[in-house]
């Protein structure tokens, strides 16, 4: 078989397994989410449908797939469609470079990181279209913020990354795993700690979550850029969400926590148990903190993330310098 | 100035209608006093300077016109206390608080809603609790049918009062008038 | 701007020529004064911050509030239409619904003002009932109020713990009123039930619960970084402000005064209690959620000086008024201390079968009128923030 229709297969083998996982995931987070939540806050969570609420989730995703489609007087349609769809589609590729094994990667690039950071930029694009399309003031200014933010944490997000490309010498995921070892004191958050906390702070920066989350902050703008989107158009935007969160988890796994390695044996149930863990701590401090208020986001990403991951990169890069 | 008696004096000195004294602990005031309309921006301002607040503006109907109290507590020691006008049936207009207690605002425009009433120079005298005027276009919700109406010296509202203007007096039927206008009792 | 090429409406191009947005009233009214360039943005009546159905028209320049306006009236009953058309036995039970969150408050203002106008004497131990109950209710308020108010600024998990508590005080209430939330126990001359030995053994052991738990919520919430930050400095209300808007309760003490109607003008058997006023060391905020959650300390104090002094006897005086009782003709105005402020009642009887004029002073009214004040000038999130910490319950401003 010609070796360019091989990597075709494979990539749409890969990407029709990624949407598997993306829609699994949502399930799963809903799911967690929800139970988290409720033992936060004393309460059961869900528990009627299924053996301990397990299938409200899918419950819930049928009654978004049945719920009628309202459209708003006076949106641009294509655009008030367009928004969804491109929240929810550029997300499959950045799944691409992950590797989830020693050999189970879709597409092994050399520079997978660059990759995802390049495309995960286009997420905020469709928060824009959907705050513009809609013809509603609350999304509008959820658009604008979202804008802000995004692109602010994008840097911090970058430079954390980058301290652990310099670290070691690549931009290539599975090389960046492999230099780390088996057990928890081999992996890159003891060599970037500073990275790391960079990193774990944008990634909620980046994802939107709460006390960042800003753009959809429900009880300043209701709920934000998607205000006036339902049934499937409200859950593409859910969707991705969930989707960015697993992909940044992934990421935060990949460069800081060992990726696919991990006592006893290698393989990708530690990459998803690393990323899992990363998402419980974002699901923890949304049903803990109160939210920031906008300048003070910016503040906190312009006057301490930036400074910081700058310093801890010309750190990393003297040392390596000096001693390697 | 916290002290009842230098009220009345004040109140006095500004040509009041009448002036009485309360019971604070039956009737939760200390003094009142019926002002014509033209002095009530001269006793706010004096109450204001007294750091004294408005508390709430209380309008009602009798059959003289409309009596709307002004309640006044002051800041700094309980000596709660009002200030009457009587706003006449025909037209009634009041002056505004508003510039000096901005918090009238709302109170006149609810007193507004409820009784139809006029205050000159608040500036925003658009329905607050009622609908707009495109959606409501009743009668003012409090006025009473002319029969159900009770003259104010059957309210109470005059308790230990002495009267200080004849034709108020007159007016509402009460026979006692003091002959000493603007002094001291 | 223009219209980008795929015929699309600009919604900036509506905010460049005020006047052409299509709005109510009100909207028209508000648009007439703003400036061009400018969003203006109608938050409510539905809107998650508003608590209900206020609703506050804002003038955005980016994201600082230049001016705004609330707007009242979507909860309005007209109560004082029916003070007029009802008895005061019928109108008695419209008192616990005026404001659902401190009932009990209404109602002392209300039997309060006829009992003074009557003359009624009430017998000790219906006070120590009356105290007690309405010093509980004061907690469930303020609970109420701290769960929402850190909602407000996003902080979901609060409110269930505070409903946690809520629900063990109506559970107490629930014995002595028969009601969970538009509670109405008072009579003229007394309240209508006792209380019962489980009543009493639930308040002892409800005291120290809640002092355990206000410990956890210092430390949970009050101590936490991002809410000091939200709050400390934003919306300060000062003695003027107060004074010119007519605003009382934790407000005003928040501003600095110690004024507690319970004190000034002790109704009741609260001469007899002594009472710490809590002063907010600032006027923002911040001073505010701290004076309110300092009062739950004292109304907690409070009702353990009650419990130690309660006396057995009648809980409602001999010959107490039945519903056909005519007040006796007169002007009568009681004040008492709500969970939001100075709840005023001027009762006029001419004396026929109803009252002649029953005005409602709501301090909430009072209170949210210095909103567009202090909100001018500041971000949206800090006009949410100064909102919240205003503590609105909209049915009772509404009335």
């Amino acid at each position: 078989m010609d070796l360019s229709l091989a990597i075709f297969v494979q990539i749409i083998a890969a990407v029709l397994l990624i949407i598997a996982l993306m829609v699994g995931n949502a399930v799963v987070m809903v799911y967690m989410e929800r139970k988290v939540a409720g033992f936060i806050q004393r309460r059961p969570g869900p528990y009627e449908v299924g053996p301990w609420g397990t299938i409200q989730a899918i419950c819930d995703s049928m009654k978004l797939l049945a719920k009628q489609l309202y459209r708003p007087g006076n949106v641009d349609l294509i655009l008030y469609y367009l928004a969804p769809v491109l929240a929810f589609f550029p997300v499959l590729l950045l799944f691409l470079p992950i590797p989830f094994g020693p050999w189970l990667t879709a597409l092994h690039i050399n520079e997978g990181i660059v990759l995802i950071l390049a495309f995960a930029g286009l997420g905020v694009l469709s928060n824009l279209l959907a705050g513009w399309a809609s013809n509603n003031k609350f999304s509008l200014l959820g658009a604008a913020r979202a804008v802000a933010q995004t692109v602010a944490y994008e840097i911090p997000m970058i430079l954390a990354l980058l301290a652990v490309v310099f670290l070691s010498g690549s931009m290539d995921l599975k090389r960046i795993t492999e230099q780390q070892g088996q057990w928890p004191w081999e992996w890159n958050i003891l060599l970037q700690p500073l990275a790391f906390f960079i990193y774990l702070v944008s990634l909620v920066g980046e994802t939107n979550r709460a006390p960042f989350d800003l753009p959809e902050a429900e009880s300043e703008l209701t709920a934000g850029f998607h205000t006036e989107y339902s049934g499937m158009g409200f859950a593409l935007f859910f969707l991705s969400e969930y989707a960015n969160m697993l992909l940044v988890s992934f990421v935060a796994a990949v460069f800081f926590l060992g990726g696919y390695k991990g006592p006893i044996a290698d393989g990708f149930w530690w990459l998803f148990i690393k990323a899992y863990a990363v998402m419980f701590f974002m699901v923890w401090i949304r049903w803990t903190f109160p939210r920031v208020r906008f300048d003070q986001l910016l503040n906190l990403n312009w006057k301490w993330l930036l400074p910081l991951g700058l310093l801890n990169l010309w750190a990393t890069a003297i040392i390596m310098k000096i001693f390697l | 100035m916290t002290d009842p008696d230098k009220w009345l004096t004040s109140w006095r000195s500004l040509g009041a209608l009448s002036v009485s004294r309360h019971d604070l602990a039956k009737e939760g005031l200390t003094v009142s006093a019926f002002l014509p309309l033209a002095a009530l921006i001269q006793a706010a301002q004096e109450l204001k300077q007294a750091r004294y607040s408005l508390l709430d503006i209380s309008a009602l109907e009798a059959k003289e016109g409309f009596v709307v109290t002004y309640h006044f507590d002051s800041l700094d020691q309980p000596a709660r206390l009002a200030i009457r006008i009587l706003a006449p049936k025909k037209k009634p207009l009041a002056p505004s608080l508003w510039s000096i207690f901005q918090g009238a605002e709302w109170h006149e425009r609810e007193a507004a809603d409820f009784f139809g009433l006029v205050f000159d120079g608040n500036p925003n005298l658009v329905p607050l609790l009622l609908p707009d005027p495109d959606e409501f276009t009743g009668p003012p919700p409090l006025r009473k049918a002319e029969a159900d109406l009770a003259p104010v010296s059957k309210l109470g509202l005059l308790a230990q009062v002495e009267i200080l203007d004849p034709d108020f007096g007159e007016l509402l039927g009460l026979a006692q008038v003091s002959d000493s206008r603007g002094g001291q009792a | 701007m223009t219209g980008c090429s795929l015929g699309f409406i600009n919604p900036l191009s509506v905010l460049e020529n005020p006047g052409t947005t299509a709005g109510d009233f009100y909207a028209r009214n508000f648009e007439k004064k703003a400036q061009p360039g400018r969003v203006i943005l109608n938050l409510g009546p539905q809107h998650p911050s508003t608590h209900g159905v206020l609703r506050v028209l804002c003038e955005l320049d980016g994201e600082y509030v230049a001016r705004c306006e609330p707007i009242l009236g979507y909860l309005h009953r007209m109560h004082e239409k029916m003070g007029e058309v009802k008895t005061p036995w019928q109108f008695l039970p419209n008192l616990g619904r005026v404001d659902y969150l401190h009932p009990l408050a209404w109602n002392w203002a209300f039997v309060g003002a006829a009992e003074k106008l009557a003359g009624l004497t009430v017998p000790p131990r219906a006070e120590w009932l009356r105290i007690i109950s309405c010093e509980l209710n004061r907690i469930s308020s303020h609970l109420l109020w701290w769960g929402a108010f850190v909602m407000d600024l996003g902080g979901f998990t609060p409110i269930l713990y505070a409903f946690e508590e809520r629900e063990k005080i109506n559970d107490i209430l629930q014995i002595i009123t028969g009601s969970r939330l538009t509670m109405a126990n008072f009579r003229f001359g007394g309240v209508c039930a006792d209380g019962d030995a489980r009543f009493f053994k639930l308040i002892q052991e409800f005291i120290p619960y809640l002092r355990e738990r206000l410990k956890m919520y210092q430390g949970l919430v009050t101590d936490n970084v991002i809410l000091r930050r939200r709050l400390e400095g934003v919306g300060p209300i000062d003695v003027d402000l107060c004074q010119r808007y007519g605003a009382t309760g934790p407000i005003l003490r928040a501003a600095g005064l110690p004024r507690d109607l319970r004190v000034d003008y002790p109704y009741g058997y609260y001469d007899q209690v002594e009472l710490t006023i809590p002063t907010g060391p600032v006027n923002d905020s911040f001073g505010r959620y701290l004076v309110r959650l300092a009062e739950i300390e004292t109304s907690l104090s409070i009702v353990e000086r009650a419990l130690k002094v309660i006396p057995d006897g009648p809980i409602i005086m001999e010959k107490a008024p039945k519903v056909s009782w005519k007040l006796p003709a007169g002007e009568s105005y009681m004040a008492v201390e709500g969970a939001r402020g100075q709840i005023n009642v001027h009762l006029v009887s001419d004396g026929g079968k109803t009252p002649y004029r029953v005005k409602l002073r709501a301090p909430g009214f009072s209170n949210l009128s210095l909103f567009a004040e202090a909100a001018k000038g500041t971000l949206l999130a800090d006009a949410i923030a100064i909102l919240g910490s205003l503590d609105l319950v909209i049915p009772e401003i509404d009335r």
